[in-house]
């Protein structure tokens, strides 16, 4: 009956709550991502923000720029949102529920990116959202059409079966492409060294981890 | 053959194609964000299509994640042309405020009269509250005392007809019903008035 293990991407079973029809699992591949995530949250909960150096033209002399307790109060809020919403994407056995996370996590990298108050880097922000906006068309029709096809959105019950169309693993295949593009934006707004750097490496690690836990779920179902 | 799920399908792809290449080709970044509502919309058609009470129940967090999404953008949006609220208007300051009160009103007030009575006047007075707030009161405010005068003389009129002639019961219940109404109404619209000039 437990298929999922049997696939070659997942590894050995570590623990599940086999309660229904929607079953959250562990094997190593998940807890591994699960962990890389977990760490991550931690980071940012505790790191303190990169002040930004600005040097004085002419003179020999250097400031480092003042981030409103406002300002990093939001934006640690919004990278610990991101942490959770990877936590939950990471872990949860049902397609529709890792959709919501992924959208989730779409949200909080457009509030980690939009914390700058720049004009480009809003703009950027601006651009990156209209996309994860977008990208919940194939997200959410992706989940809709395996569940309509197949009649479950549990991948525990759809692990190993290749009952899921093709069609509907592209489109969450480019849902999670939409949502988790957050740090081509990043790299084309130059703001890897910005106000709030070590928030903005949680960008970095929620869209990978999506990225590696969408590829987990198109391998098994 | 195809079935229906699959005729749906075809359909909600040719709308998202269609929503797809009016955003390709709309430039301005508010009527994008206006259009990203359109697609969004498509994806819930998507997830309605299974057609069951699981899609209802997906609908939901669907929606809320895209009203979250559409907030924020629109947010970012407010924030990155440097647009904001006029100093000396009211937070009611918005376009449908203007257009909708007669309609909204019109419908609380009919539903009101047919309620009747303590209840009835309580609806037909939220309409009216709510068409004053939004279009202003300035002549409306003797007349609703003048009415509110004459449905008191009538509910005591009714409880006359009680007293003095038991067998119209029937009628005086009629007419204590509608001035009920007309008295609670005008009583409650008094409030959608108070928010305009400083003197009331």
């Amino acid at each position: 009956m437990i298929r999922v293990f049997d696939q070659g991407i997942e590894g050995a079973g570590l623990f599940m709550i086999e309660f229904g029809d929607i079953v959250p699992y562990f094997s190593v591949y998940t807890a591994t991502l699960f962990t890389f995530a977990i760490i991550f949250t931690l980071l940012a909960t505790f790191s303190i923000p990169e002040k930004q150096m600005d040097i004085i033209f002419g003179g020999d002399a250097y400031y480092a720029k003042e981030i409103k307790p406002q300002d990093l109060r939001f934006q640690r809020f919004v990278a610990i949102a991101c942490g959770t919403a990877t936590l939950g994407a990471v872990v949860t056995g049902d397609i529709f529920n890792f959709t919501l996370f992924a959208a989730m996590i779409g949200i909080t990298n457009i509030g980690i990116v939009a914390s700058s108050r720049s004009h480009h880097v809003l703009n950027a922000a601006y651009q990156y959202g209209i996309v994860a906006m977008i990208a919940c068309v194939p997200l959410f029709g992706g989940a809709a059409m395996i569940l309509a096809t197949t009649g479950t959105l549990s991948i525990w019950s759809l692990a190993g079966i290749g009952a899921a169309p093709i069609l509907a693993k592209i489109l969450l295949l480019l849902g999670v492409m939409g949502e988790g593009m957050a740090p081509f934006y990043i790299g084309k707004a130059e703001i890897t060294r910005a106000q709030g750097a070590p928030f903005i490496l949680m960008v970095h690690v929620s869209s990978l981890l999506l990225f590696l836990r969408v590829v987990e779920i198109i391998l098994v179902i | 053959m195809i079935s229906i799920y699959q005729s749906g399908l075809i359909a909600a792809f040719i709308c998202i194609i269609i929503a797809f290449i009016s955003l390709y080709q709309e430039t301005d970044d508010l009527h994008r964000l206006i259009l990203t509502d359109l697609t969004e919309i498509m994806a819930l058609l998507l997830i309605a299509l299974i057609a069951t009470d699981l899609a209802e129940a997906l609908i939901l967090p669907g929606l809320v994640v895209m009203i979250a999404e559409l907030m924020a953008l629109a947010e970012i949006y407010l924030v990155k042309e440097g647009i904001q609220r006029k100093k000396n208007s009211s937070a009611l300051d918005i376009e449908v405020m203007q257009t909708a009160p007669p309609i909204l009103a019109g419908i609380l007030v009919l539903y009101g009269i047919i309620l009747s009575g303590f209840s009835g006047g309580a609806v037909a007075g939220l309409g009216i509250i709510f068409y004053s707030v939004c279009k202003g009161s300035d002549e409306l405010f003797a007349q609703i005392e003048t009415a509110s005068g004459y449905a008191w003389v009538a509910w005591i009129a009714a409880f006359f007809i009680f007293l003095l002639l038991p067998g119209q019961w029937f009628f005086a219940v009629m007419i204590a019903g509608g001035a009920i109404l007309i008295k609670v109404m005008a009583k409650f619209s008094l409030i959608g008035t108070m928010g305009g000039d400083p003197g009331v």
